[in-house]
């Protein structure tokens, strides 16, 4: 089972909401800009401790950024 | 600790540099000195990976790493079946093909082509690296060509110029490989069955049969990965891998 189809994100949303390039978010977060590309198109879910980085940068939970997806979502 | 700051665009940072001119300087002084220089090149590629495993290099983030691990484990699935495929072809008392220096040198680039063409898949995904190695290629073979005219009589601008049109459809396909990444696939994989032909010669007593081998990986290799990854391309995806059109928001 691929991870990326288990878990949805709202990165990009809350990365848009503050105005914010994804340069500049990754520079934030010690990360490539492709990292955080990647993330935002749920091709890769991010370490606890990136994730962890990410809630403190938006200033929210991680379970506000990061969700499971159910069974019967679509994509 | 020695960590990258990331960048607008890719920039080669100290240890790209110096790992690079390692494996080009160790290339060169082998064939004009010693082979022993090869182990320079075996430094240059394989030192960062080794600095970075043992924690002495920390220049790449988690995903950079991630795909680097996975390619390593690719890597070792297709060499460890190489390996016992050619155990199993000296053992069954076939002709020997009497090369073990180009054996050597077959294993190194499959691991390295492997790993190399896992890694930048699994960083940039299916479009970037199609049509990055598309246009590298392209390049590749008009580099070769002004080489060439250079080395030999020079025949003129127009001959340079119909000599280079093999590199049209590598440009082509390097534009069409993010706007419509199946169809290209496609295209790739039937122009990879066209290099197969092409660099594979039948040899009835399988002399030279490994510099086959390592031609055909060379060129068929990544164009037969870079098709298979375009067609597993999803449709509706909302913007491109990277934004190559320059997109960072």
């Amino acid at each position: 089972m691929k991870a990326r189809h288990d878990i949805r994100n709202a990165v990009r949303r809350h990365r848009l909401i503050r105005d914010m390039t994804q340069n500049e978010l990754a520079e934030l977060l010690g990360v490539t800009r492709q990292t955080v590309l990647s993330i935002e198109k749920g091709k890769y879910t991010p370490s606890i401790a990136l994730a962890l980085r990410l809630a403190e940068v938006f200033d929210v939970s991680v379970e506000t950024l990061f969700q499971l997806k159910k069974e019967n979502d679509n994509e | 600790m020695n960590r990258e700051t990331p960048n607008e665009r890719w920039r080669p940072t100290a240890t790209t540099w110096l790992a690079g001119s390692l494996v080009v300087g160790g290339a060169a002084l082998a064939v004009l000195s010693t082979g022993w220089f090869l182990l320079l090149s075996a430094l240059g590629t394989f030192g960062p990976g080794v600095l970075r495993e043992t924690g002495w290099l920390r220049d790449k983030d988690e995903l950079q790493l991630r795909a680097a691990h996975r390619a390593g484990y690719h890597a070792y699935l297709v060499c460890g079946i190489a390996a016992f495929v050619s155990l199993a072809y000296f053992q069954s008392g076939v002709p020997d093909v009497g090369d073990s220096q180009n054996l050597a040198l077959l294993f190194a680039v499959l691991l390295w082509c492997t790993w190399f063409l896992s890694a930048l898949l699994s960083y940039w995904g299916p479009r970037k690296t199609a049509a990055r190695i598309l246009t590298a290629f392209g390049t590749f073979w008009i580099a070769l060509m002004i080489i060439n005219s250079i080395q030999l009589e020079w025949s003129g601008a127009a001959a340079l110029l119909v000599q280079s049109l093999p590199a049209v459809p590598l440009f082509l396909l390097a534009w069409t490989s993010p706007r419509w990444p199946r169809t290209t696939g496609i295209l790739l994989l039937v122009l990879s069955a066209f290099t197969l032909m092409l660099l594979a010669e039948p040899s009835e007593k399988n002399t030279g049969l490994v510099e086959q081998v390592i031609r055909v990986l060379l060129f068929f290799g990544p164009l037969l990965a870079c098709g298979v990854s375009l067609l597993s391309v999803r449709g509706g995806d909302d913007y491109d891998d990277d934004g190559l059109a320059g997109d960072q928001r």
